[in-house]
């Protein structure tokens, strides 16, 4: 029951927080136009601020601790639960203000024969582009607050999807820079090791986006988001996921990839390499560590906008609309929150897929993206091509999306094998046992 | 005798990767769910907790612990009398009996009893004590047990883990009808002390039970709280 009030609590805290974001964001913007500038101009200042900084790199953090306290859940352990406030655990939130003390006052060591200015900018490169991804993703709507109209995004620019390629790709930068400057044999492994592994993924990330580009007709997030509110016939959503089930395959798995964290944490590799951040301490160790936590925010973002129909509540969408009529701020912040309880559900299907499946090797890993996810995002671009020619309405794209889930579902669940346990039981009748 | 391993080629299903994860995943979040929506159980009889709900078997070691078995060989405790002194009669059995040669005693005599012995220094020395419970067999008087159901306690030096008689000296007191004292009564006990342990004394037992070797409810941690309970300082 506790659980269930917790839940119901977090969302509320969300959409009420959200309402605070479009309200601060028009105070921005009023004082833009005061001062005699766009109003778009101190909107985007102050959603660089609570969007950049405040959701994100809290949302970044506090995933540190939920990875440790909902692994113990997955594995059915306790967790971390020595930090008590009064006698309450308050949910190891308190190991946050633990870490940062410890990543802040740690002795920040540095080998002799680094190479100094890029070991310093490792971490800042790391860091810094995956933060820069927030800059394009549509947290909410366009609302009219007071006089101006504002929305939760900091730069729609044209170039979209396009800046997420560019920047995501100059990540890599950070963790082979850490390992090239680190003057370590084992870092420059793992720097190498994420060179190539990201390079890899980083085509099938930008082929698995082409099927989405072409059937939303736009490279601009906030455009793909209010495509998704579009009901196909007459009924269902459009949603992303629905019309391109194979992209969001190919771009989930891509995108955990570039992350770099299990199944392919390969550039870390823990128990044989340690990884590209082995002469690391302190705060630039928090720093590198904290921006793979960013990325997944990050990601879960994208895959939110694009996939998940971004700010569309999709249930009930039409009534609280209607409901909301009179004052744009609160649907605004039901909008805003429905994108954030998506992406805090996203990121943690992402912490669960990294606590469920075992590690590749390196070889699979690459054989994994070049034989396997290349030719099928390549094969979706042409059939979405295709299908995008013959109608333009996107039925039948939705059509088609229906068919592939429902092709994998049947594969999952019906195609099971006979059970283990009696063939190994017969053996062991067999050998006497 | 070795059998042969099943050596199956992965089907379709297997090679697509992407069905087996999510059958992994399924498993992975239903293990999440029940420990989300249900709480760890804290019964406090940790031997009755059933995994019903959430399916978290861990116990919060300090402050949650699984009672030993009866017949765990804990710390020593030398068994008092029901006058308070201790059952020894000093015969160094269980100081022979013992491998690692960590109980020492010195003999010394009731000055006004002619037959009796008592330890006038019993020590056992729980560094090197390696756990084998062979002094405990040895005595014939049933004096020494290892029935606390506790470890040695931690001590920052190594003069803390040397246990004296002073001790050791500890627990329920046992009077049994053969003990010669209440026989042939002893000039250390008073006449109507005497009477009242005779009449609590328990039959000669040939057959080891459950309770020779464990006294239910004892430990040195319950007795230190009922001291504390009563007032009492260290």
């Amino acid at each position: 029951v506790g659980s269930v009030l917790l839940l119901v609590g977090l969302t509320a805290v969300i959409v009420v927080s959200a309402a605070g974001l479009y309200w601060l964001a028009s105070l921005g913007a009023g004082v833009a136009v005061g001062w005699g500038l766009p109003a778009s101009y101190g909107a985007a200042v102050v959603n660089m601020l609570t969007l950049g900084v405040l959701i994100v790199m809290t949302l970044g953090a506090v995933l540190t601790v939920a990875e440790r306290k909902w692994s113990a859940m997955m594995q059915d352990r306790l967790g971390p639960n020595r930090i008590k406030v009064f006698g309450f655990s308050l949910g190891g939130v308190p190991f946050l203000l633990a870490d940062a003390v410890k990543m802040l006052t740690k002795e920040d060591t540095r080998p002799a024969a680094r190479s100094h200015a890029l070991f310093i900018l490792a971490p800042i490169i790391a860091f810094a582009s995956a933060l820069a991804l927030v800059a394009i993703i549509p947290f909410g709507p366009i609302v009219k607050v007071g006089d101006q109209a504002v929305a939760l995004q900091i730069a729609p620019i044209d170039g979209g999807l396009l800046f997420i390629f560019a920047i995501a790709s100059l990540a890599v930068y950070g963790t082979t820079l850490a390992g090239w400057a680190s003057n370590n044999k084992l870092a420059l492994l793992g720097g190498v090791r994420a060179a190539s592994q990201m390079i890899s993924y980083e085509v099938s990330l930008g082929l698995a986006l082409v099927g989405s580009m072409m059937v939303f007709q736009s490279l601009r997030l906030e455009e793909m988001t209010l495509a998704q509110g579009r009901l196909l016939w007459g009924a269902i959503p459009a949603l992303g996921i629905f019309l391109q089930p194979v992209g969001f395959l190919v771009f989930f798995i891509s995108a955990i990839a570039e992350t770099k964290r299990a199944p392919f944490d390969l550039p870390e590799g823990e128990s044989e390499i340690v990884g590209y951040f082995v002469e690391y301490s302190g705060m630039k160790f928090g720093m590198l560590f904290l921006s793979e936590f960013v990325e997944i925010v990050v990601l879960a973002a994208v895959v939110t906008a694009v996939f998940l129909g971004g700010w569309h509540p999709i249930f009930f969408e039409q009534t609280i609309r209607q409901a909301l009529e009179g004052s744009p701020i609160w649907w605004g912040a039901v909008a805003a929150g429905a994108f954030l309880v998506k992406m805090v559900l996203l990121c943690w299907l992402q912490l669960a897929i990294r606590w469920t499946v075992p590690r590749f090797r390196f070889d699979q890993v690459q054989k994994l993206c070049w034989q396997g996810l290349l030719p099928v995002a390549l094969a979706n671009v042409l059939i979405t091509g295709a299908v995008v020619l013959l109608d333009g309405s996107l039925e039948l794209a939705a059509a088609i999306g229906f068919v592939e889930i429902a092709l994998l579902l049947i594969i999952t669940f019906a195609a099971a094998r006979a059970p283990e346990s009696d063939r190994r039981g017969a053996a062991h009748v067999a050998a006497g046992h | 005798m070795p059998y042969q391993l099943p050596d199956d080629r992965p089907n379709f299903a297997e090679r697509l990767y992407v069905p087996e994860v999510i059958k992994g995943l399924g498993i992975t979040i239903r293990h999440f769910l029940r420990n989300f929506f249900f709480g760890r159980e804290t019964n406090p009889e940790m031997l009755e907790r059933t995994r019903r709900g959430s399916l978290n078997a861990t116990l919060a070691y300090p402050e949650e612990k699984v009672p030993y078995p009866p017949g765990y060989r804990g710390l020593h405790r030398l068994v008092p009398r029901d006058d308070g002194k201790p059952r020894c009669v000093a015969c160094y059995m269980c100081a022979t009996a013992c491998p690692a040669q960590c109980i020492y005693i010195e003999a010394g005599e009731y000055p006004d009893d002619p037959i009796e012995k008592y330890p006038v220094k019993f020590v056992i020395d729980e560094l090197r004590c390696v756990v084998c419970g062979f002094c405990v067999e040895a005595c014939p008087k049933d004096a020494i047990r290892m029935d606390t159901g506790e470890h040695a306690p931690p001590t920052y030096d190594r003069a803390g883990q040397i246990w004296d008689e002073k001790r050791l000296l500890r627990g329920p007191p046992v009077s049994y009808q053969y003990d010669p004292w209440l026989r042939r009564g002893s000039p250390a006990i008073p006449a109507e002390k005497l009477e009242e342990m005779r009449a609590r004394a328990k039959p000669f037992r040939i057959v080891a039970t459950d309770e020779a070797s464990q006294t239910p409810g004892f430990s040195v941690r319950a007795l230190a709280q009922e001291a504390k309970e009563r007032g009492e300082k260290k």
